[in-house]
């Protein structure tokens, strides 16, 4: 059963497979106990002629010891699973981000914001989303002017902490990335941190799992996990046309930044704090 | 009248009960003077059921106030329901197989604004998995659990003539109908019935069309028609028993329906208080549910609302709904087990306190729902914990089955095969709860097939199986005959094993990452290997369907040719055996019942039968040697 799960390529998947298969094989194990034993007492103890039932209430210790068994050992597992949903989902654990990157789920596609050259997500007012400004984007704020958005496919490195910043346009969305055994519902107005990582570079599907209208099934996005170079050349030239419909006077400067993409990106990450604080606001 | 018996009974225990029976007696008397008085036309106040009643046939036999009539008239709408539900499932199956090609058969009768050219649009397929869920839960498995049960077994099996509040317990049906109009109506207006799942999350759910306000309304009734029912069934269950039956007396089946009616009415409520908000954002365009810079048709809300509210008061009822609509048929399962292993229940009063514990624990798990919903994440750890530790009550109850089955002598007829059917699939639908319970391992599995697998294991093959058991165990009692034995076994075989053809495989399509809900699963390429399966599960999906018809020919020919029934054909000891098959009009029993024991004294030793009535009143020399017999039911009490 455990072989039809998709291919995993996230460090919380290695994870996610293996508490999976413990409750797999532990609750193979009880169901086999009960049934055959349920089988075994329905022959041995079917209707025979001159066999009269034995007539028994019961007895306190046993029902004693069958209700202490389970509690044990459930408990157990409730407590033992604790630890992993405590890393994949608190909101203080998310990891430090190596790259940040906005997604919001829209009937029925799915947007991604990426901070831009400067490293800063532009501030955003919920009252100026529009179908055109999805993101809703403060357009006084020059922080905002070169964030680079894109719909259905994006791009992410692999062997990089990544953190989302998740939410939604309209109704509920949510973001099932299956591969990485991750998924979290987008809710609009507010914002949820989800991270993870990746260790093999390939397209991979990104699900909408939260029904969302009648084209819901129609909501498929495409996440490419890129190798750090590839990605950093990807993202350059994104940026490259970024400053160039910007048209910034200083073009020396601009050319600056796209030689020093990968520092950028560095940057960035000791940027990451700020956005993180607001959302903590919402 | 009432006498404590000399020796060999539970039931005596001292002067003072004595009176309060008298007290209890009395007062059914007066209560029977009144309704009596109530009726009015009637002249003879001696023998009140032999004699026709002149009661109009509308009365009689539709706004009936008889427990009776009401049961038949839950059982009779359900059933036309469980097709109006399983049609629409096959449609949605079909889709799922086969995206893109014209449904058979009906597809060219249906409206152009759900088909083009017979292929289903994925407006209507979401429309179906809406009414599908809603229609499956709302109007036929609660209907079922919850008044069907509650109307056939609470008057009888406590020994009394009626409800406590028989015209409350009609209007409880009578709101049934005009809550399936409401929720039904959404196929004819325009964007179609509700669609926004049986869960109806706003904002979807307002701003979708009018067919969902008006789902807001119809289950806004069906929980009136509940919490109705619910109250008449607490108040009966207290004060109505017939005298000698303390509450440890009574059969599970009561207990369950009893503990399901403080559920109902502590949760139901919440529910209705839910709908209500929701239709106030749906209706007068509020904000309670509808979230700041919310985008919808090119406007911007500007309301403060909570999305995430609406699903914390929602399943605040809806979990406890699930033991609602499973708890009555884990007592209807336990009466069938007991009286076909000729057994008395094992742990008797450990069954009581886990349904207590499972209705207890019920109300502080609703957040494993909602485990990727977006609510604070701790509460995850906490929802996890309560919700882990609800597996014991079930799991203490499945024991208690296997208990009562051991050393039993084991009669393989139908309600007893439709029982270990249930059995065996309420240990698969558990164990996979499990699975979601445990919140990482949830992550991946949340909102794919593998939940759809769990919740039709535990709601079909349990609850549903467990209906199908008391419906052929009391079909006796309520209507005179029996039903045909050989097709029930193969009602039960085909069901059973379409059943598992159907829905295990969905397990396997959920751990393979399927959402549920997506009309055309082609879209995914991951998903494209479980095609086949699909396929797979469709044509089982349709012999499951087709399987249901030999229940319902087996109704119809059994109401017409079916063996005539005893007063007592299973030979088992609660008290609905004690009156007539079918009970006699108004009061049920044709004679003055008193209990003297507990609901599972089978296989006895204070008698020479397998079985010892609760009513029946031993006399001196039960057995061969009264004396050494009341010392081994002593002993064997003082055990228990």
């Amino acid at each position: 059963m455990l072989e039809y799960f998709p291919e995993n390529v996230s460090s919380i998947g290695i994870e996610h497979d293996h508490l999976f298969a413990i409750i797999y094989y532990l609750c193979v194990g009880i169901f086999f106990l009960v049934n055959i034993t349920l089988v075994y007492f329905l022959i041995k103890y079917r209707r025979r002629r001159g066999v009269k039932a034995y007539y028994f209430h019961g007895n306190n210790l046993v029902e004693f010891t069958w209700t202490l068994l389970p509690t044990l050992l459930f408990a157990g597992l409730g407590f033992y699973s604790d630890d992993l949903w405590t890393r994949m989902k608190y909101q203080d654990a998310v990891p430090v981000a190596d790259v940040e990157v906005e997604v919001l789920g829209q009937q029925y596609l799915w947007h991604y914001r990426y901070p831009g050259p400067d490293g800063v997500f532009g501030r955003t007012i919920p009252s100026l989303r529009s179908s055109e400004n999805v993101f809703a984007i403060d357009p006084e704020d020059p922080a905002g002017k070169d964030d680079l958005t894109m719909s259905n496919v994006f791009y992410l490195p692999i062997n990089k902490t990544i953190v989302v910043h998740l939410s939604s346009v309209d109704v509920l969305h949510s973001f099932f990335l299956p591969n990485f055994r991750i998924k979290q519902d987008a809710v609009p107005g507010l914002k949820i941190d989800v991270w993870f990582d990746c260790f093999k570079a390939g397209d991979y599907e990104l699900a909408c799992a939260e029904l969302c209208g009648s084209g819901h099934y129609s909501m498929r996005g495409e996440l490419r996990m890129l190798s750090e170079d590839a990605y950093n050349e990807w993202l350059q030239g994104k940026y490259d046309a970024i400053l160039a419909s910007i048209e910034q006077p200083a073009e020396a400067a601009s050319a600056d930044d796209m030689m020093d993409a990968g520092d950028e990106m560095s940057d960035g990450t000791e940027i990451v704090e700020e956005p993180t604080q607001a959302e903590q606001g919402h | 009248m009432v006498r404590v018996p000399a020796h060999g009974s539970q039931a005596g225990k001292g002067e003072h009960r004595e009176k309060f029976y008298k007290l209890i007696l009395l007062r059914n008397m007066a209560t029977e003077v009144l309704t009596q008085a109530h009726h009015g036309a009637h002249d003879d106040h001696g023998h009140d059921h032999d004699h026709a009643h002149h009661e109009s046939f509308i009365r009689k036999y539709i706004f009936s106030t008889d427990h009776k009539t009401i049961a038949k008239q839950f059982l009779l709408s359900a059933l036309i329901f469980l097709f109006v539900g399983g049609g629409m499932a096959l449609i949605l199956r079909w889709q799922l197989a086969y995206p893109g090609q014209p449904l058979p058969l009906i597809g060219h009768l249906l409206s152009d604004s759900f088909v083009t050219d017979g292929v289903v649009q994925p407006g209507f397929f979401m429309q179906m998995t809406t009414m599908h869920a809603s229609v499956m839960i709302f109007f036929v498995i609660i209907p079922l659990a919850v008044g069907f049960f509650g109307n056939l077994c609470i008057p009888l099996q406590i020994g009394t003539d009626d409800m406590a509040f028989p015209m409350v317990n009609m209007f409880s049906f009578w709101l049934v109908p005009p809550a399936a109009m409401c929720v039904m109506s959404g196929f004819f207006m325009d964007g179609g019935a509700a669609a926004a799942g049986w869960t109806h999350y706003p904002p979807l759910s307002v701003t979708s069309g009018a067919g969902h306000t008006m789902w807001t309304v119809g289950v806004f009734f069906a929980g009136f028609s509940s919490i109705l029912g619910g109250l008449n069934y607490i108040v009966t269950v207290l004060n109505k028993r017939a005298p000698g039956m303390g509450m440890f007396d009574m059969p599970l089946t009561v207990w369950a329906l009893f503990i399901t009616a403080v559920l109902i009415s502590l949760g139901t409520p919440v529910l209705a208080s839910d709908l209500a908000v929701l239709f106030f954002d749906q209706f007068f365009h509020s904000s309670f549910f509808i979230p700041e810079g919310m985008l919808y048709a090119d406007n911007v809300h500007t309301g403060g609302g909570q999305p995430i509210l609406f699903q914390h008061l929602f399943w605040f009822y809806s979990h406890p709904a699930v033991y609602i609509m499973l708890l009555p048929l884990m007592g209807v399962v336990s009466d069938v087990m007991s009286t076909f292993s000729r057994r008395p229940i094992y742990g008797y009063k450990a069954m009581v306190f886990a349904m207590g514990a499972i209705g207890g624990l019920g109300f502080i798990v609703w957040g494993h729902h909602m485990f990727q919903s977006g609510m604070n994440p701790l509460l995850g750890t906490t929802f996890m914990l309560s919700t882990i530790v609800i597996a014991v009550p079930s799991a203490i109850k499945t024991f208690n089955w296997l208990g009562t089955l051991w050393r039993g002598s084991i009669r393989f007829s139908v309600p007893m095969l439709q029982a270990l059917g249930f059995l065996t699939t309420f240990v698969v639908g558990g164990l996979s709860g499990i699975f979601m319970a445990a919140a990482p391992a949830d992550v991946f599995i949340h909102d794919t097939y593998f939940i759809v697998a769990h919740i039709h294991y535990v709601l079909f093959g349990g609850s549903l199986f467990g209906i199908f058991a008391g419906i052929y165990y009391w079909f006796p009692k309520l209507f005179g005959r029996h039903m045909n034995e050989a097709w029930g076994q193969i009602h039960f075989f085909a069901s059973f094993i379409l059943f598992n053809l159907t829905f295990f495989p969905m397990h396997l399509l959920g751990i393979g990452g399927h959402m549920r809900r997506i009309s055309d699963p082609t879209v995914y390429e991951f998903l494209a290997p479980f095609q086949d399966m699909n396929e797979f599960i469709t044509l089982a999906a349709i012999g499951l369907g087709f399987a249901q018809l030999i229940l319902v020919f087996n109704i119809i020919f059994s109401l017409k040719f079916g063996k005539k029934a005893t007063r007592n054909p299973w030979r088992a000891n609660s008290l609905e055996w004690a009156c007539p098959s079918p009970p006699v009009g108004h009061g049920n029993f044709d004679r003055q019942i008193h209990v003297y024991r507990g609901p599972y004294e089978f296989s006895s030793p204070l008698t020479k039968k397998d079985y010892l009535p609760q009513w029946k009143k031993l006399e001196e020399k039960p057995a061969e040697t009264p004396v050494t017999a009341q010392k081994t039911e002593a002993g064997e009490s003082t055990k228990a």
